[in-house]
Order: C-alpha cells, then sequence, then structure tokens
C-alpha cells in the first residue's frame, strides 16, 4: 500500500492518466467541461468500494441483528454452565470451563461454527449478488461502472471480513464471558499438557482465524449461488441447505470416504490447535480444502457472473 | 459476431472448468507424483535377503527415533456397527471406517501414541522410565502405569532380537522362515514402493491354501532402515485392502523430549495402574483391545487346519455376552453386547449334517456359531467353517 | 438513415437523412440484435447513431425494445448479435473505459431503502473507479441541488415519494463530469410540475454540450426538447433523424373552409393537388410542389369563397402514430 502512495505522490495525476487515456481530451465533446478525472490507483478505488460494501454491511439492521445474537450464544453457554456447571458426567471439555474460562472460547466456537455462524455467513454471501439484482441496484453498480470482476471480488472480501468478525464476536464474547464467570489461569490442551494463558490467548486467536477461513469458504460457496438467482432468499436457503445436508452426509458412517471432501468436515479441525504439538498437518489440511473450495467456487461465481445478463 | 460471443462464453466457463481441474488433480496428486517419481532406485533384494536385511537391522540397532501419522483404514465389509464412527478417540471405534493416529518414537523405550477425535485426545505416553501414562481428555482422566516388581526390566518395546537364536546368522534365520513359510504361501518382493515420501520395498505373502478368504498380505518396508511403513490385507475379489495400516507420512529424526514427558493437568482423575500383576490389566494398546472384549471370558479354543486355513472353535454362549456388564469402555466407544446384536441380525441360517447355525461373513473372517453354542472362526470361506463344524 | 428495409408491409414514409458519422455519434450500433432464451426477439438489427451533443429521443411504445437496448448500450446484456459503441468505444469491452463519463437511469429507481439519500448517491459513486473520494461530497450535495432534494438528503429512501425517487435517479447520474446522458423514462411517476423541471434540466445539460439519450413512451415529454428522434416498434428502429427533417419529410397538407366544398376540391385538383379529401365545408389535401399563395389565388379566382385557408404541418403525434402503427399515451 505504502509503495502505491509514494508513486502516487512522486507523479501528478495528470500524467498518470495519459497514457491509460489517450483519447480523453478528444472524446470530450464540444464545449464540455469535462475535467480528465484524476486516475487514481486501481487499488485504492477497490479499497473505497470495499468500505462501501464494509459500511452497507454492518449497517444493515438485520446483519446487526445476527452479530448480537452470536454474541449473546456464549454468553448463554457461560451462565448455563456457571449455573449448572461443576457436573461431573459432561464432556470433559465442559467440566474444564468450571476450571478455566478460556475454554469458554473454544466451547463455544465449537458449538457455533456448525450452525449459528455458517448461517450468518450464508445470509451475507447469499445475499450478496441476488440481494443487489433484487433491489436493481446491481444495475446501478454495473452501470456505475463497478466492474463485475471487481464488484464480484470485493463482494467475497466483504463476506469474509463478515465471517472473520462474526468469528470474532463469538471468541470476544466468549472470552470476556469466560474472564468475568470462571476462574482464568493456564490452558490444559486437549493432550494433556498444560500452557501459559499468554500461550492460551495466542492458541484463541489461531481458532479464530481458521474457523474464519472455513467461513470464507462457505462465502465464495454462499457468492457462487448468490450469482445464480434474483432471489436472495434462494440463494441463503439454498446455502444453508447445502450446508445441513453436507453434515448429514458427515455422520453417515457409509459415507467416510466422501467425508474428507466435504466442506463442513474441516470446519470443527481447529481442535488441531489444542492439541501438543499443534496438528499442523490436519489444519493446513483443513486451509487447503478451505482455498480448493474458494477457488473453485469463486471461479464459478466469476463464469456465471461476468456474462450474465442483468435482468433486474 | 456469434462466434464471438460463444468464444467468450468459452473463455469465461473455461476459468472454472480449468480451477476445478486443478483442485482434482491436487487432490489425486498423491498417486500420480508417486508413479512420476518412477521406481525409486533401491537395489533389488530377494525375499530372503529383505528378510535378513529386516533381522540384521533388528538385531544390530535399536529401530531408530521418529515420528508420524499412522493411518488405520478398516474395511471388512461388517455391517454397519453401534459404533460411533469417527466420533470417539476410543478403541472400538478403530473396528470400521479410518483412524488416525500419530506416533513418536524418541529410542529408549520412549513412545508417544496419539489418537484424535474432535475435541478430544486420547494419548499414550511411554516415558522411558520405567512408568506409562493414558490420558484420555474425553473423560479427563490420567492413568499411570507401572511395571509390576521385577517385572521392571523386561518391559518396553524389545526389539525381536531376544526371539532370535543368537548362534545363527540373520542370513540363516532369514532361510529357515521362508522354508517353513513356504509350505503354504507363495512370497515375492516388489521394488519400487513409494509410501510417506519413502521409497520401499514391499513383501508380498499369497496364501496357496484354497479356502483362505485372503488373497494377500502386503508388508512395506523402508528401503532404508527396514522398518514396516506399511500392511494391507487383501480380500478375495476385492481390489481395495479391506485392512490397512500404515504410514502416511513419516520423518526419521528425533521428536521434541516434550512428547516423552507428561503431568497430568490440574484438576483431571489420576488413576494408577500396575502392569504384569496377576490380576491381568489390560495393555492400553489401542488396537485389539476390542477383540479382546469379545473374547475375554473364553476358554481354550480348539484349532482345525493350519496356516491361513486355520479355524478356531470357540465355546460360545450368546447369554453370556448380553449379561456382560457395560463397562466404561463401553460407554464411550459402543456397547459390544450391541456390536454383536446387530452382527447377528445380518447373519444367514445354515444347516447340515453337522447341525444348525447362523453364519456371518466380512471380506476377510467369517464366523459360524451352531445353535449347540460353539462359534467356528477363520479367514476362510464359510465351507470350510462347516466341514470344520463336521469334524467334531 | 433508414432501418427495417421493407419489412412492414404498412410501413410509413422512412425519413432519410444523411448518415451521421460515427466519430460524431455519442452511441453507435450495428446490426444490433437481442433474441431472448425463449426465440422471443427483443432487439432486431438495430442501426442507431446518436449524433454527439444532440438530444435524442428514443420512442416507441412499451415493449417495442427501448429498454433492452439500453441495457446492451451500458454492457447490462450481451447482444445476440451486432455490436454497439458508447462513446467511441466498443461495448462491453470498452465498459470500463466508457462508463464513467455515462450517467445512466435504467428502468426506473433502484436504491438502498435503509440509506438516506445522500448515503445512496455516496455508495453508486464509490462504485465507480474514476470518481475521486475527495470531491465526493461537494459532488453528491450539488447533484441533490440540481434535482431539488437538497433539503430531504438525509431522509431514508424509504420515506420517498415515488417522485423523489425519480428525481435521486436522475441526481445518480449527475454525479460526476458526463459526456452523455441516458435516461429511461426520466418523468416516470412525476407530476406536471416535476415533469417540466426534468425538461428544463434535460435542455440545461445539453446547452453544456453533453448528449442525452432519453427514452420514452410519451411523445409529448420528448417533443419539446429532442433534436433528434428514433422511433421503435417491435424491436425495430422504423425511423431516426433529426426532428426537423421528420418533419420536412412529410407531406404538408392545406385545409381550405368553404361552403362550397366541391367547387374548391375541383379547383384543387386542376392544381394538380394529391389526395383530395372533401369534408363539410372543407377540403384538405396535399400540397405538393404547389405554393399555397397559388392555391389561394386560383381559389379565388374560381369564385370559390374561401372562409379559411391554412398550410397543415402534421404533428408529430399523427406522423408516430404513422410510424409505429399505434398511438402513444398522449398524456400518460
Amino acid at each position: 500500500m505504502s509503495t502505491v502512495r509514494s508513486a502516487e505522490t512522486a507523479t501528478p495525476p495528470d500524467v498518470l492518466a495519459r497514457p491509460a487515456e489517450p483519447h480523453a481530451e478528444q472524446a470530450a465533446g464540444p464545449g464540455v467541461a469535462v475535467a480528465v478525472p484524476p486516475r487514481r490507483g486501481p487499488a485504492r478505488a477497490a479499497l473505497r468500494l470495499l468500505r462501501s460494501e464494509l459500511t452497507l454491511t454492518f449497517r444493515r439492521p438485520r446483519n446487526i441483528a445476527m452479530l448480537i445474537v452470536l454474541a449473546i450464544v456464549p454468553v448463554l453457554i457461560g451462565i448455563v454452565l456457571r449455573v449448572v456447571g461443576g457436573d461431573g458426567e459432561a464432556p470433559s471439555l465442559i467440566t474444564q470451563v468450571a476450571g478455566n474460562g478460556l475454554m469458554l472460547t473454544f466451547v463455544a466456537l465449537s458449538l457455533l461454527v456448525q450452525l449459528l455462524l455458517p448461517l450468518a455467513v450464508a445470509v451475507v454471501a447469499g445475499d450478496a449478488i441476488a440481494g443487489e439484482a433484487s433491489g436493481g441496484t446491481l444495475r446501478y453498480l454495473l452501470t456505475a461502472p463497478a466492474g463485475r470482476t471487481r464488484l464480484l471480488a470485493v463482494k467475497f472480501v466483504n463476506v469474509a471480513i463478515f465471517g472473520l468478525v462474526a468469528c470474532m464476536v463469538v471468541a470476544l464474547a466468549a472470552l470476556v464471558t469466560g474472564f468475568v464467570l470462571f476462574p482464568v489461569g493456564p490452558v490444559t490442551l486437549l493432550s494433556g499438557t498444560t500452557i501459559p494463558l499468554a500461550d492460551g490467548l495466542l492458541r484463541v486467536l489461531i481458532v479464530t482465524g481458521y474457523s474464519a477461513a472455513g467461513m470464507a469458504a462457505l462465502g465464495a460457496f454462499g457468492l457462487a449461488v448468490s450469482t445464480l438467482t434474483e432471489v436472495p432468499i434462494g440463494a441463503v436457503a439454498a446455502t444453508v441447505v447445502a450446508v445441513v445436508f453436507s453434515q448429514v452426509l458427515g455422520v453417515i458412517p457409509q459415507l467416510a470416504p466422501v467425508q474428507p471432501y466435504l466442506l463442513t468436515s474441516w470446519w470443527a479441525s481447529f481442535d488441531g490447535a489444542l492439541r501438543d504439538p499443534v496438528a499442523t498437518d490436519v489444519m493446513t489440511q483443513g486451509l487447503l480444502v478451505f482455498a480448493a473450495y474458494t477457488v473453485v467456487c469463486g471461479s464459478i461465481a466469476w463464469g456465471r457472473f461476468s456474462g450474465r445478463d442483468i435482468t433486474s | 459476431m456469434p462466434s464471438q460471443w460463444s468464444r467468450a462464453r468459452a473463455v469465461r466457463w473455461g476459468v472454472p472448468v480449468a480451477a476445478i481441474a486443478v483442485v482434482g488433480a491436487a487432490v489425486g496428486a498423491g498417486p500420480v507424483v508417486a508413479a512420476v517419481q518412477g521406481d525409486p532406485s533401491l537395489p533389488d533384494r530377494t525375499a530372503e535377503q529383505l528378510v535378513a536385511d529386516v533381522l540384521k537391522a533388528g538385531h544390530e540397532k535399536a529401530p531408530p527415533a521418529m515420528s508420524g501419522t499412522v493411518v488405520e483404514t478398516a474395511s471388512f465389509g461388517l455391517p454397519a456397527l453401534p459404533v460411533p464412527g469417527g466420533s470417539s478417540s476410543s478403541p472400538m471405534s478403530l473396528l470400521s471406517g479410518s483412524h488416525t493416529l500419530k506416533v513418536w518414537y524418541g529410542g529408549d523405550g520412549r513412545v508417544r501414541l496419539a489418537l484424535p477425535g474432535p475435541m478430544s485426545e486420547t494419548d499414550v505416553i511411554s516415558t522411558g522410565k520405567g512408568e506409562a501414562w493414558l490420558w484420555q481428555s474425553d473423560t479427563n482422566t490420567a492413568t499411570r502405569f507401572k511395571p509390576a516388581q521385577g517385572a521392571a526390566k523386561a518391559d518396553g518395546a524389545e526389539p525381536a532380537q531376544s526371539a532370535l537364536p543368537t548362534a545363527k546368522t540373520p542370513d540363516q534365520v532369514a532361510a529357515e522362515i521362508l522354508k517353513v513359510a513356504g509350505t503354504n504361501t507363495a512370497i515375492t518382493v516388489e521394488n519400487g514402493q513409494h509410501i510417506a515420501g519413502r521409497a520401499a520395498y514391499q513383501l508380498v505373502l499369497t496364501p496357496k491354501d484354497t479356502s483362505s478368504l485372503v488373497k494377500e498380505v502386503k508388508l512395506a518396508l523402508d528401503g532404508q532402515n527396514h522398518i514396516p511403513l506399511r500392511v494391507q490385507v487383501f480380500a478375495k475379489g476385492t481390489a481395495e485392502p479391506a485392512f490397512e495400516v500404515g504410514f502416511t507420512q513419516v520423518t526419521f529424526s528425533t521428536p521434541a523430549p516434550e512428547n516423552f514427558a507428561f503431568t497430568p493437568p490440574a484438576g483431571a482423575k489420576i488413576q494408577e495402574k500396575t502392569i504384569g500383576s496377576p490380576a491381568g490389566e489390560k495393555k492400553p494398546g489401542a488396537a485389539g483391545a476390542g477383540q479382546e472384549a469379545l473374547g475375554k471370558d473364553t476358554k481354550k479354543p480348539r484349532t482345525f487346519g493350519s496356516g491361513w486355513a486355520t479355524v478356531a472353535e470357540v465355546p460360545f454362549s450368546l447369554a453370556d455376552l448380553s449379561k456382560a456388564p457395560t463397562s466404561e469402555q463401553g460407554k464411550h466407544g459402543g456397547d459390544p453386547a450391541r456390536v454383536l446384536d446387530t452382527l447377528l441380525k445380518s447373519a444367514k441360517q445354515v444347516s447340515g449334517p453337522w447341525g444348525s447355525g447362523k453364519v456371518l461373513q466380512s471380506k476377510l473372517v467369517s464366523a459360524l456359531l451352531t445353535d449347540d453354542g460353539r462359534l467356528f472362526v477363520g479367514a476362510v470361506t464359510p465351507e470350510a467353517l462347516t466341514a470344520a463344524a463336521g469334524q467334531k | 438513415m433508414t432501418t427495417g428495409e421493407g419489412a412492414h408491409e404498412a410501413a410509413p414514409p422512412r425519413v432519410a437523412s444523411r448518415p451521421a458519422s460515427p466519430d460524431d455519434c455519442s452511441i453507435v450500433s450495428r446490426g444490433l440484435t437481442k433474441r431472448f432464451r425463449g426465440g422471443q426477439v427483443a432487439v432486431d438489427d438495430l442501426h442507431l447513431a446518436v449524433p454527439r451533443g444532440s438530444v435524442f429521443g428514443f420512442l416507441g411504445p412499451n415493449g417495442s425494445g427501448k429498454t433492452t437496448t439500453i441495457r446492451m448500450l451500458l454492457g447490462l446484456m450481451n447482444p445476440t448479435s451486432g455490436g454497439c459503441e458508447v462513446l467511441g468505444r466498443p461495448m462491453p469491452a470498452g465498459l470500463s473505459a466508457a462508463l464513467p463519463k455515462v450517467g445512466a437511469l435504467v428502468e426506473g429507481p433502484a436504491f438502498y431503502p435503509y440509506l438516506s439519500g445522500e448515503a445512496n448517491l455516496r455508495r453508486y459513486d464509490a462504485a465507480d473507479p474514476a470518481a475521486d473520494p475527495r470531491t465526493v461530497t461537494s459532488r453528491v450535495g450539488s447533484a441533490l441541488d440540481r434535482v431539488g432534494l437538497g433539503a430531504a438528503a438525509g431522509k431514508r429512501y424509504r420515506a420517498y415519494s415515488l417522485g423523489m425517487r425519480q428525481r435521486l435517479a436522475i441526481a445518480a447520474t449527475l454525479l460526476g463530469p458526463r459526456e452523455l446522458l441516458v435516461l429511461d423514462e426520466p418523468t416516470n411517476g412525476l407530476d406536471p410540475q416535476g415533469t417540466r423541471e426534468v425538461r428544463s434540466l434535460i435542455k440545461e445539460i445539453a446547452a453544456d454540450g453533453t448528449t442525452v439519450f432519453v427514452s420514452s413512451h410519451l411523445l409529448t415529454e420528448v417533443e419539446q426538447m429532442c433534436t433528434h428522434v428514433g422511433v421503435m416498434r417491435t424491436g425495430r428502429l422504423v425511423a431516426q433523424g433529426p426532428i426537423a427533417e421528420l418533419r420536412d419529410g412529410h407531406a404538408l397538407r392545406v385545409r381550405v373552409e368553404s361552403p362550397q366544398p366541391a367547387q374548391a376540391a375541383s379547383v384543387l385538383n386542376q392544381l394538380g393537388l394529391a389526395d383530395v379529401r372533401t369534408g363539410v365545408d372543407e377540403v384538405t389535401a396535399e400540397l405538393g410542389a404547389v405554393a399555397p399563395e397559388r392555391v389561394v389565388a386560383e381559389l379565388v379566382g374560381d369564385g370559390v369563397s374561401v372562409r379559411g385557408f391554412a398550410v397543415l404541418r402534421p404533428s408529430l403525434e399523427e406522423l408516430f402514430v404513422g410510424l409505429t402503427g399505434e398511438g402513444f399515451d398522449v398524456d400518460g
């Protein structure tokens, strides 16, 4: 980014504009006071569009409501564990929360990453193109001209950032609840090793980042679905149904050979960060699966969107 | 003009098609890369030389320090078992599906095995200082195993050398082993295998007995230090192995020492057990525990036949099993009685001059449960079982 | 420039005009055709030429293919065959170079209901990579002022009336310096006062030298401001050219008011006027090459009492009824 800026300050915008726009002056009509628009870096223009997307996403009442729900669930889990907790029969991870508030983050993420987080991401992703199409705003964005490829890329980054924020909201809400309701100290990993609190927080960061990557892959899928229709609800529903269907496939033992190829099978693999040593092989594989889904779904979305007739 | 548009369309859809192709290629790259790498340049070895090499390796030095990932895949062709698929790190779950096990070996009896489950892990750690730990994160339990007094020294992964008559050279022993095995098994060596990124030899054992359900057993040995890298058991009439356990990734370097140390975390339940005591505590090994649970109370089995076609007769009563108390293991890893129930439901009723009973056949193992309470088991065809039942 | 050679049996006299050279045109299309998947041909072999600096009325009844044409011009749709150039750039390949200089209103306003009018304009401005974010506040402000929405800038779009929405959509086309405005039915939903305002705004913009391409099914709306027109009928461009030429291409008629219509008719016939029609106390006929003053002189000379005499210029309305085979909604 800094290099772009320095390059721009070094060269006057007009000079930059000329080679790109040889006919700029010539094209201007007689007597038209069309100033040659100062050309800015395409990266900065894309960032401006992204900022506009983010403002739209995070100001939208519906999205804010989803983030609030995502923040409330970890708090509720924490309160329930505080009130009911201490029961030795429960799975150990839950009982561990009673001993260490930090574990609430992992419990909350492992629960929410299965349905509620994907749901939130599916809503934003499924709405991304189909929502603009159904509102008619897509035609004005494209004649602005936003550029189809650029718009799609910005939409994807926007969905990915929303996924990251959603994961962070869950993690933070769980972290704060855990710190308030439970004692906090060194963290026991799944492997039985105990690590210092600071190290534990680092693992929270890894887990959140990994979950966000999984959500970004789902976002790419939702975006691809979103380019296929002009009905946003349809795109959202199709994405959610695909997630649920994939999770059903994931628990049928006979389909074990298929499961490594399902996106949903890898979301929970963030537990690799809770092992000692960190199961980098599993998590790397998970990230590769996410990347593969993103590339394939992203290219399908591009193939569809770049040539589609906008009729809405 | 239309052609221009259709060309543009072809380009547009070419991108996703290319993306899918690239991802598909990356998924299938493992075998392809192995194929492209071609034959690893291992010197040719006869079966005899290879077995001698293995014996020498075991005889002369301890196995090298290593770490890796072992994947076990069982596809016995059993009906769906009420075992929580990959969802548990319990040993019972190893009976079906695919499972991953992490292994660290540091020499001097220092071993760590980790069986990861979703948000859980079972670890077995042998510290090399005469104690071993079993950690089950599911139950937040750490179990400490100590050898019984007197048996202290003999514990651990003693290499096969003690069984090896020291008076003979490995070559002689290899020749003898092959001679004995050769009576019922054809043994060949495949060179040029890539397993977990290592060049390997593969010993192929093919049963000569036609009634055996086993087509062949493949044992892959590392080309350099002759550590077994993979075992595959192929059933007759199938291309995929019915059972496979092998490294998918292996590194021959000394793992970090932290792997072999264990301090029970605060708040964990701690149990103490002694190995080798008259109570006959189970070893904390993962594999085999399930089978043990099934055949725990049985009396001495009788055998028929020999070699690959051996059939075992085990006195057996259904009532015993259904009465069997649900162990702690059953709670987490599927109740053995329920597993058996499911198995019996899929059994086939047969009868003959020997009586009548139920035959259960999987890809690799057949079992005959006669109505008079005998159980015949073998890696053979059901016909061979009924023949054994008729022998009385 | 003529189109649709001999395809229409009821084809009215076409307006012949010097084809504008493509270099002087803001919009050029060659054989532009759009066939939908169902086989329906929405736009058929369109050869459009919109001269630079003109106010081009793109006329035709609803469903005649105007909006589909506009969507192809703006790169929203791919033509089935043929092509078009906007500001000298082929579409849709040159879209990113051409469209920043084009303001477009397509098929009515579309905005984010939960955003204010101002925020909506900022949103569309952000989508234009050529727009300068440093000047966005002043540009949005002046665009809103120009359409008279300055006071309602902070109000949510959801609360806007139909007319305000339409004005906001026009404001969105004025966000930057434009060489071409494409306005699809810009006065839809506006009251007569609003329609007048929009009309004077378009004239104002055109006076700056901006080409305005305005589509309408309302003839009266464009008649007063257009320099050029193109007329669509069921996907075909049946006429296009300068509005004066369109008028001139049509025969003038004379109307003679007289209590002796039969006598008057025979005089007109003698003069060689065609299409003489006799009515009650009046006769009309095509003037042709005969000078009107000669007609009057002959009539008076023959003793026909002439109570009234007029040379009739055909109204555009009559012209387009002839061209399109159906009437426009005269008063919307």
